[in-house]
């Protein structure tokens, strides 16, 4: 019996290496046409009405315009003050860009909003990039990212989940809510001339979850942005 | 009689050379932080802003006219009692260290009523100094600085407060201000009435300002029982004009903190002075 045991384990051994040798192009096949779809959009504006939704942040929504032009400009305009993401709006798309920065491989699936999605754990290959781990869950079907998990070594983990209605041809979300962790958020101990800030008892503070809800209205796309508009005034 | 020995004394203050030196320091104090923060104020700010920066990115005008006029309040009203100090300590006792409230009290107008008109001078000066002052911070700060969306800066967190939002919380946050220095202003005058010069007044409203000031700092038990009942715990009472939600409760317990000081120092200062030997 024991030579067929070893049979046994060599081939099983075999087919578990050949199904990884046959995912890991078709996860990277998946993020190239979902890239290839992004790029049809070369330049977008945008009305965008964003919300925060933080226990360290408060604020009314506020409406802004947003600007975006391949490969990553990026610009938030707004008479009001806003709290955006980080980690921007385009930080996937980023992160798609250059396939060779990265490994790929289809986890699984999981229901999205009832949508079927294959979920794709994203490594880097080197040490030193800014992506720790990249995790996406895509609807095959439509080429769409319809929720991301990112972790930066600067900016952290955010979670992303993406609706598409209008643009869904651009993948083009008509809403993003960002989930942003404020485990990390340090008030400064005492605020200059805060006159309770004293007489609170300082307590640990929770971990609990943050979000920002944009939702994007009035896309007008391909229809040119000079490069002038990105320059910091 | 009344109003018009008001506006005497109001003159009187007029033609002192000393009721120009707080108006020029403190045009002189915003003036050098507005420079400052001219050429270095995104730094400055970006204490606020800090804490939330690794995963939040700010965009929009953060260092506007609002906030220059917040930090300028913020900074000064807290040192501005040494200049109101200056006048309204001197109000009484500059008088009688020239002598001239013997004279003074031969006018036709009882003790209490010349008190008043004095204190009334006072607090009209007070009020013109406060109305200076806002006036460079938030008109000259928003020429300087442009206008926008106000970002405060708690224990709580930040508060970001809007634009078309401000004007009725500067202007309520304004009035408190001066219902403090009015406060100051009373209490210097009542000290006024037991001394014979203006030394005396002036330097010992600033010493019980800074008492005050270092027994509401402690966190010992003793103390923040008392706490509550000094009026400089509610000399700041108009930041709270700039919370979300508005703290109503605080506001309210606040101003009546200061008015029953006022009142209570008024009936002190009354009491004093109509008793006061000039004849010595």
């Amino acid at each position: 019996m024991k030579p067929f045991r070893y049979l046994f384990f060599i081939i099983s051994l075999l087919t578990s290496q050949a199904s990884v040798a046959q995912i890991t192009p078709s996860a990277n096949q998946l993020l190239h046409s979902i890239y290839a779809k992004l790029q049809k959009a070369n330049d977008y504006t945008v009305q965008a009405n964003i919300k925060v939704d933080m226990p360290f942040i408060r604020m009314l929504p506020i409406d802004a315009k947003i600007y975006f032009k391949q490969k990553n400009k990026f610009k938030v305009e707004s008479k009001s003050i806003a709290v955006v993401p980080r980690q921007g709006f385009d930080q996937a798309s980023k992160m798609l860009a250059d396939t060779n920065a990265f490994n790929a491989l289809v986890q699984g699936t999981e229901l999205i909003n009832n949508t079927l999605t294959s979920v794709v754990n994203i490594i880097p290959v080197a040490d030193t990039s800014d992506l720790i781990l990249g995790k996406l869950w895509i609807d095959e079907k439509q080429k769409l990212i319809l929720k991301s998990k990112l972790t930066t070594r600067s900016n952290g983990t955010i979670v992303t989940e993406y609706t598409y209605g209008s643009q869904i041809q651009y993948a083009l979300p008509d809403k993003m809510v960002f989930q942003v962790d404020i485990k990390k958020f340090k008030m400064p101990a005492g605020t200059p001339a805060d006159p309770n800030a004293k007489k609170k008892e300082e307590k640990p503070r929770d971990d609990k979850k943050g979000n920002i809800i944009i939702t994007l209205t009035n896309y007008q796309v391909n229809k040119g942005i000079p490069d002038e508009l990105f320059k910091k005034k | 009689m009344f109003w018009r020995s008001t506006y005497n004394e109001f003159l009187k203050i007029a033609a002192k050379p000393r009721s120009y030196i707080g108006v020029g320091a403190i045009t002189l104090i915003i003036a050098l932080i507005l420079i400052a923060l001219k050429i270095d104020g995104h730094n400055f700010i970006s204490f606020a802003t800090r804490p939330f920066e690794q995963s939040l990115s700010f965009e929009g005008n953060i260092l506007n006219g609002n906030l220059v006029a917040f930090i300028i309040l913020q900074m000064l009203i807290i040192h501005v009692p040494l200049l109101i100090a200056l006048v309204t300590g001197d109000l009484i006792s500059g008088e009688s260290a020239m002598g001239t409230i013997r004279l003074l009290l031969t006018k036709p107008i009882s003790r209490t009523s010349l008190l008043f008109s004095k204190y009334l001078a006072g607090c009209v000066y007070t009020f013109i100094f406060l109305l200076w002052m806002g006036f460079i911070a938030l008109v000259v700060g928003k020429y300087l600085f442009g206008t926008g969306d106000l970002v405060v800066l708690n224990s709580d967190g930040l508060i970001i407060l809007q634009d078309h939002d401000l004007g009725w919380r500067f202007f309520t946050g304004f009035l408190v201000s001066y219902l403090s220095l009015v406060m100051i202003a009373t209490l210097s005058l009542t000290l006024s009435c037991f001394s014979e010069n203006s030394i005396g007044p002036i330097v010992s409203t600033m010493a019980v300002i800074i008492l005050f000031n270092i027994m509401g700092a402690l966190n010992v038990e003793f103390l923040q029982k008392i706490q509550p009942y000094l009026f400089t715990t509610h000399m700041l009472a108009w930041r709270s004009f700039f919370e979300d939600p508005l703290p109503v409760d605080k506001i309210v317990s606040s101003i009546s903190v200061l008015l029953i000081h006022i009142i209570l120092l008024l009936g002190v200062a009354v009491y004093k002075f109509n008793r006061k030997d000039i004849l010595s």
